[in-house]
């Protein structure tokens, strides 16, 4: 009951008024227009950017996201000392608001901030600015410095759990047969952790197509919209600023779609790749 | 017989007590705005001991966020019983039917012509329509700038004679002004207020005889080349020209008030000035600020100021009638105090007994917003402005920011300006 109340009513409603032509502020009934959004969509420049951007930000932020989760936790979990510190450690800007996150980094990446200076610093080139939140590309990285930096923890802290759960009995028994550490990773512990993986790379996938309040900061801040203007930013756009509620509808349930087909994708991926040692 | 008609008057009399004792319950929103609180607050505490069936709850929100807030609410039907938004963003509302008009005599008025004949002309004309009014004006703001004497001294210029008058002096004097170490500015010599399009942007293609409306509002951008000069501009303060501004520093008017070495001139209102004295007394006081007129072009055809924009009181039309009448008749008790608005919350009520009163006359440089106002006329009202407001955001930050041509931005501005046009005829 209270996953229909709000899970899939808000998906049926998105649905029903994506064809329908509706101003936010009237009060007027919205006029169906069948797939008149859909097409008007598909026509658009604006749309295809924001697919575009979203591609961009989803693939770059999930490979480092899933990567470094992945080698943060082999690597605390071979630590006999200071375990439950680095656990702390990386796992405490999950719980920073997304909106704090961003206002952090907005300071850190303004041309006064530090990542300038340390960069300047690093590379013996005082005074340049690496237009952080300005130029496209540069930008497009300044989000997903965010968003790794606040999940990366969230996502090792997973993984650390699937690491944890393998029998230690498998790691020793192929240790003991002569496998090195790389052969053990790789034959052993990584086959095992096959459905953690699934469930890591499923969450960080949709948690990175449906990124918002980073771009929606950034934007706001100054920076030009165009290079991340990802799915959920053009939603609020079409919504807020161009009142057609349709259309945002529209969008929502193009993006629904798309994280649907994918992590279908990965389910059917990993099942035709189930390992088993027992 | 006589009993029972006196039994039927006392019914009355009670019912109508009982009427008009009926509570009500009056929400507020407005934007955050420290000076202006503790006045409304004290407005409130007053009327409500007035009319003690009165409790009104003002709630605020910043700047930024309240438009975005009060369209969710107003979209999901539970928008507030009033509130007050920058002009772009009202409009819609009063299009769209949302906001109720003002009966005269719940105000003390006898008509809706004597009260817009207390304003000054054409101030109520965005809330006036079909002989109707739907809005009363908390303020009236028109940007001129603000400027810190003590660093142009510091770089040899006389701020009294040599403060800039063209955009093109403007460019001049910002480059011996501004500090850089290396690509990264220290200090500006001025800045724009990004994101206000419609108010400062416009006026500069108008001043070279461009506009974004046609007359008749059926065509956007007009007049190619005021565009690409002021494309052209703005293409050469950014960052990838002569490296003045971008969107992308902290607003100048926010770093202004604080005279520590970040910024020299800014655009603001006359509001500006109490934040100065309530931000930092000190400089306030120091007689190193002064205010001078909107520039124009050296080869402007009009001599155009910066569009000045309003801030209306409305009211939601989906609260109750006896809601509506109590919730203006809160508004014209709080706006009977224009006096108050202007000394202690630097807000001008462009009301004409306030404008021609001793207390406007001694507020300091009221001469410079007067006569940019006399130069300058109202936005110019569209109910789609919060997206042509992000198509210009778009354009200026192209040129500035991504370096594309300002032929490229303009057309893309026309076009997608034009297809939000389409959609509206």
């Amino acid at each position: 009951m209270f996953f229909g109340l709000f899970s899939i009513y808000p998906v049926l409603n998105a649905l029903y008024l994506s064809f329908f032509q509706k101003h936010l502020l009237s009060t007027a009934a919205p006029r169906f227009i069948g797939f008149g959004n859909y097409q008007y969509l598909f026509q658009s420049p604006t749309f295809w950017n924001a697919l575009t951007v979203t591609g961009i930000f989803t693939g770059g932020t999930f490979a480092m996201l899933v990567g470094l989760s992945l080698v943060l936790a082999l690597f605390i979990s071979s630590r006999k000392r200071f375990q439950r510190f680095l656990q702390l450690a990386f796992f405490s800007p999950a719980v920073v608001s997304t909106v704090v996150a961003a206002a952090i980094w907005l300071l850190i990446f303004d041309p006064r901030g530090i990542a300038n200076q340390l960069v300047n610093t690093l590379a013996g080139t005082p005074g340049v600015d690496r237009r952080w939140l300005v130029a496209p590309g540069m930008l497009q990285l300044a989000t997903m410095f965010v968003y790794v930096w606040k999940y990366v923890g969230y996502f090792t802290i997973i993984f650390i759990a699937g690491i944890s759960s393998i029998p230690r009995s498998l790691v020793e028994a192929a240790r003991v047969d002569g496998a090195s550490v790389w052969q053990t990773f790789w034959k052993v512990t990584f086959p095992l952790l096959k459905p953690t993986t699934l469930l890591v790379s499923v969450v960080a996938m949709i948690q990175c197509l449906r990124t918002f309040s980073t771009q929606y900061l950034f934007s706001q801040a100054g920076s030009p919209r165009g290079p991340i203007d990802v799915i959920t930013l053009n939603v609020y756009h079409t919504a807020v600023r161009t009142f057609q509620i349709g259309r945002a509808s529209a969008l929502s349930i193009i993006l629904f779609a798309i994280m649907l087909f994918l992590s279908w994708l990965q389910f059917r991926v990993a099942r035709s790749e189930e390992v088993s040692y027992l | 017989m006589k009993r029972a008609a006196w039994f039927l008057v006392m019914l009355l009399a009670l019912g109508l007590v009982a009427t008009a004792a009926n509570p009500v319950k009056i929400t507020f929103w407005t934007h955050e705005d420290p000076n202006r609180t503790p006045l409304e607050e004290e407005y409130i505490r007053r009327f409500q001991a007035l009319y003690p069936h009165v409790t009104i709850e003002r709630v605020t929100y910043p700047s930024a966020r309240i438009a975005e807030v009060l369209l969710t609410a107003f979209a999901a039907g539970k928008g507030p019983d009033m509130f007050n938004l920058e002009v772009n963003d009202a409009y819609p509302y009063l299009v769209m039917g949302r906001v109720a008009p003002l009966r005269p005599e719940w105000v003390g008025y006898a008509s809706v012509e004597s009260i817009v004949g207390a304003y000054l002309g054409g101030t109520l004309d965005p809330v006036y329509k079909d002989g109707k009014l739907y809005g009363l004006p908390l303020e009236l703001t028109i940007w001129s700038v603000f400027v810190n004497k003590k660093y142009f001294r510091e770089v040899g210029l006389d701020p009294d004679t040599e403060y800039p008058r063209t955009w093109e002096q403007m460019m001049e004097v910002s480059e011996k002004l501004v500090i850089r170490e290396g690509d990264i500015i220290k200090r500006r010599g001025f800045d724009f207020r990004y994101g206000y399009y419609v108010e400062w942007l416009l006026a500069m293609v108008e001043q070279l005889g461009g506009a974004f409306l046609s007359p008749d509002g059926q065509t956007a951008v007009i007049g190619d080349e005021a565009w690409l000069q002021v494309l052209r501009f703005m293409q050469r303060w950014g960052p990838f020209g002569k490296n003045l501004g971008s969107p992308t520093y902290t607003a100048a008017r926010s770093l202004f008030n604080f005279d520590r070495n970040e910024v020299t001139m800014c655009l603001s209102g006359f509001y500006q000035i109490a934040r100065i004295k309530s931000n930092n007394l000190a400089f306030y006081e120091s007689g190193e600020w002064m205010v001078i007129p909107f520039p124009v072009f050296e080869n402007a055809v009009n001599d155009v100021a910066s569009h000045y924009y309003g801030h209306y009181y409305m009211v939601n039309a989906q609260s109750s009638l006896e809601t509506q009448e109590w919730t203006w008749r809160f508004i014209a008790y709080m706006l009977s105090n224009p006096e108050e608005y202007l000394t202690r919350v630097g807000l001008i009520q462009p009301r004409k007994d306030l404008l021609a009163s001793d207390v406007y006359a001694a507020q300091p440089y009221g001469d410079v917003f007067a006569s940019d106002m006399a130069r300058s006329s109202l936005v110019q009202l569209h109910v789609a402005n919060p997206e042509f407001k992000q198509l210009l955001d778009e354009a200026v930050k192209a040129v500035m920011l991504q370096g594309v041509t300002p032929e490229a931005a303009l057309a893309t501005l026309r076009t997608r300006a034009n297809e939000v046009l389409a959609e509206y005829k």
